[in-house]
């Protein structure tokens, strides 16, 4: 049947051009970051819905996401707003049910870095509790739940895609999947390209035997 | 019975057929009780060469996952790995569900920095030649400080030993290759059971909707490239036999609907039940649906062959509890609690009948008027399962980014589509298979009043601690056979192009989740 055989070129042709696309994309690197690894303080913690403020931010050029630094088991929709003189210049939103240290919190991007800014993290939570992590600092500088000041700052990733694609990377990746396993070596990637090749040969061959 | 041909081609056959008529590729279908004696070669032989083929892609899916997830990097992979080597090196199990691990596997683990990465989405696994000498240096002091057995198990140690069991051939055939090679064979035995899982989800599509045979394809394959199949199978864990062994169950449940309770088919029920209460805990959820099968089977088998058909019920009945009654003993003997973990899940220590209800609907379904919310700002079936059947790999700490769980809804609504339109034009033949549908129906809910009884456990200090895709994948051959009628709710013409583009989106997204896990560890 002609339109198996269209679908699946079509299919495939599409599913091509989706993997070229996003292999021409950048992963996003680290703009600016005041986490210092090994020095983890955790500096509030809630059970209950709130806004924390930290003033002294730069919000660098570019930046397409903020990774905030607040750990939870099922963490809730968190809204971050970035305000500079009393206006805000930034501003999104993460849905519910994010898990681990952080949450990544995507934003539309600056064409100018932004100094003086500060940035505000909401959310709101029932019966779970999130744990805020930092660094301690003075009160004068901490951060703020409304006027009451935190024991510290709180981690503040400022997130934009680098300067490049990750096609270039390609053996740089290769070459760090073939690290940790059973027999060392840039062989992991290719065998893994194979096997998934394989794959979708295979399935595309049943297809054509068995639709057609 | 009514039989009929079996259409080979894009067939415009009812989406749901008469529970009985002409086997597969128009072979008639198997008489009842005096089915020919045949040998396992002949039974293998009898499958069809599509099986086989959505068995390989399915292998070789998850063996692709196993080179791509690193070692120790889904979900309780340490733990799984520690019962084996205790039930390999010791030949018993183990005692303790601590995380203390055997000094050696927590030397490799060190190696690997697995701590630190693990739910850290933002760190990476180990990424340069000193990291590299250095686990180098963990591995030989592995090897100087190797123990034999590991007696605690974490989480796994509550788990029956089946898939532990069979993991301890390649973990003695990797010999003294040292803990990460012996995980490379073990992942890549574990491979093996995504190819019987998707070449029994074909089986079980071709038994259940037999009027089109190319449908059966879509099922299979699409199932072979379900990505969350390849992780748990391309992982050491028992969820992958688990898997195997539900599909099993679910074809011959379908066979015995269609072609009769024989009593090969009879015990071959009872021992499927019997291996899933040996492989994992969560296998309970499905044995209320199965020994319904089976009583409804043998009262349909009673009008036909009178008394025989109690006597195949009690024998497969027997088969099928009876690890389950030795187990209880046991525990009885021993003072714990009747069914161990299961036991446990029934409690309902911390809140009334309908409160756990409540909980348990809630946790899959909007909330009715009336109910408490346990899950404010959270729609469940959306943000807990189905955003982590769309991408939530590793240890639970890789996502899409958040416009691919939305995009995910466009293709997923228009199977939704295709399939309720094809349910809707078989609607009058569902009459007569009400109580089939109805078996199927009760595996299904069986499992998930499990996972939310379980989840209650936790409940209110988490959430849903085991609202994960991975425990629905017991139900596979379900959704094989909802793509198979979604493909063939596009209709006589369009209905295998449509099954193409199903598979071509299971192949995507299988390939796109691939590439976010190499990113999360390798970018």
């Amino acid at each position: 049947m002609r339109s198996v055989r269209v679908a699946l070129a079509a299919g495939l042709t599409l599913l091509i051009c989706a993997l070229v696309l996003t292999l021409l994309g950048s992963p996003l690197t680290v703009a600016s970051t005041d986490k210092v690894r090994g020095a983890e303080a955790q500096i509030a913690s809630t059970t209950r819905g709130t806004t924390y403020c930290q003033g002294g931010e730069t919000l660098p050029q570019g930046t397409t996401a903020i990774r905030v630094w607040l750990d939870a088991a099922a963490g809730p929709r968190v809204s971050v707003v970035v305000s500079a003189g009393g206006r805000t210049i930034a501003h999104g939103e993460r849905g519910s049910v994010w898990i681990g240290g952080s949450v990544t919190v995507p934003l539309a991007p600056l064409p100018r870095t932004v100094s003086g800014t500060t940035v505000c993290v909401s959310f709101p939570l029932h019966d779970e509790s999130v744990v805020v992590q930092g660094r301690t600092s003075s009160p004068a500088v901490a951060a703020r739940e409304g006027q009451q000041p935190l024991s510290g700052r709180i981690w503040i990733d400022y997130l934009r895609p680098g300067t490049r694609s990750w096609l270039s990377m390609v053996t740089e990746v290769a070459r760090r999947m073939g690290l940790g396993r059973a027999s060392a070596g840039t062989w992991v990637a290719p065998a893994a390209l194979a096997l998934v090749a394989a794959a979708l040969v295979l399935a595309s061959r049943l297809l054509i035997k068995e639709l057609a | 019975m009514n039989a009929r041909a079996t259409s080979t081609s894009a067939s415009s056959a009812p989406a749901l057929e008469p529970p009985a008529h002409a086997g597969a590729a128009g072979r008639p279908p198997a008489a009842t009780a005096s089915a020919p004696r045949r040998s396992p070669r002949a039974l293998l032989c009898r499958v069809p060469a599509a099986a086989w083929i959505c068995a390989l892609v399915a292998v070789l899916n998850a063996a692709c996952w196993s080179l791509v997830t690193p070692p120790f990097q889904s979900p309780d992979e340490p733990d799984h790995f520690a019962y084996v080597k205790q039930l390999a090196e010791t030949g018993g199990l183990p005692t303790s569900s601590s995380e203390q691990l055997s000094t050696e596997e927590l030397l490799v683990l060190n190696g690997l920095h697995e701590i630190q990465v693990r739910q850290r989405p933002q760190d990476r696994t180990i990424a340069s030649q000193a990291e590299e000498r250095e686990l180098e240096a963990y591995l030989r002091q592995a090897r100087v400080d190797a123990t034999r057995g590991s007696p605690a198990a974490g989480v796994a140690t509550s788990q029956p030993p089946l898939y532990y069991a069979l993991e301890s051939l390649p973990y003695l055939a990797a010999g003294g290759a040292g803990d990460l090679t012996r995980l490379q064979w073990m992942r890549l035995f574990s491979a093996l059971f995504a190819g019987l899982t998707a070449a029994f989800a074909y089986l079980f599509v071709r038994e259940a909707l037999p009027s089109a045979r190319w449908s059966w394809t879509v099922a299979g394959l699409a199932i072979a490239l379900t990505p969350l199949l390849g992780v748990m199978s391309g992982a050491v864990n028992p969820d992958s036999l688990l898997y195997a062994i539900s599909a099993a169950t679910f074809y011959v449940l379908a066979r015995a609907f269609r072609r009769g309770l024989s009593w090969r088919t009879a015990v071959a029920l009872g021992a499927l039940v019997a291996l899933g209460l040996l492989t994992k805990v969560n296998f309970v959820g499905l044995v209320p649906g199965a020994l319904l099968g089976l009583l409804v089977l043998s009262v349909r088998a009673a009008r036909t062959c009178g008394r025989s058909s109690y006597r195949r019920l009690a024998v497969s009945g027997g088969i099928a509890l009876g690890p389950a009654a030795f187990y209880a003993v046991v525990n009885l003997a021993s003072g714990k609690p009747t069914f161990g973990v299961v036991s446990s899940a029934l409690d309902l220590t911390h809140g009334s009948l309908l409160s756990e209800a409540s909980y348990i609907w809630q946790l899959y379904l909007p909330r009715l008027p009336g109910m408490g919310s346990d899950f404010p700002g959270i729609f469940t079936t959306r943000q807990l399962w189905f955003n982590d059947y769309v991408g939530l790999y590793g240890w639970l700490d890789t996502p899409f980014p958040a416009w691919v769980d939305t995009l995910a809804l466009v293709p997923a609504a228009a199977i939704l589509a295709l399939f309720t339109r094809s349910f809707v034009h078989g609607r009058s033949i569902l009459a007569g298979r009400l109580s089939e549908i109805a078996v199927y129906a009760t595996m299904a809910l069986g499992l998930l009043v499990l996972i939310g009884a379980d989840s209650y456990l936790a409940f209110p200090a988490t959430d849903a601690e085991y609202a994960q895709a991975r425990y629905l994948l017991p139900l596979l051959p379900l959704l094989g056979a909802v793509l198979a009628l979604a493909a063939r709710g596009a209709g006589r013409r369009w209905g295998p192009a449509a099954g193409t583009l199903i598979v071509v989106l299971f192949a995507a997204h299988d390939i796109f989740s691939q590439l976010q896990v190499i990113a999360r560890y390798y970018g």
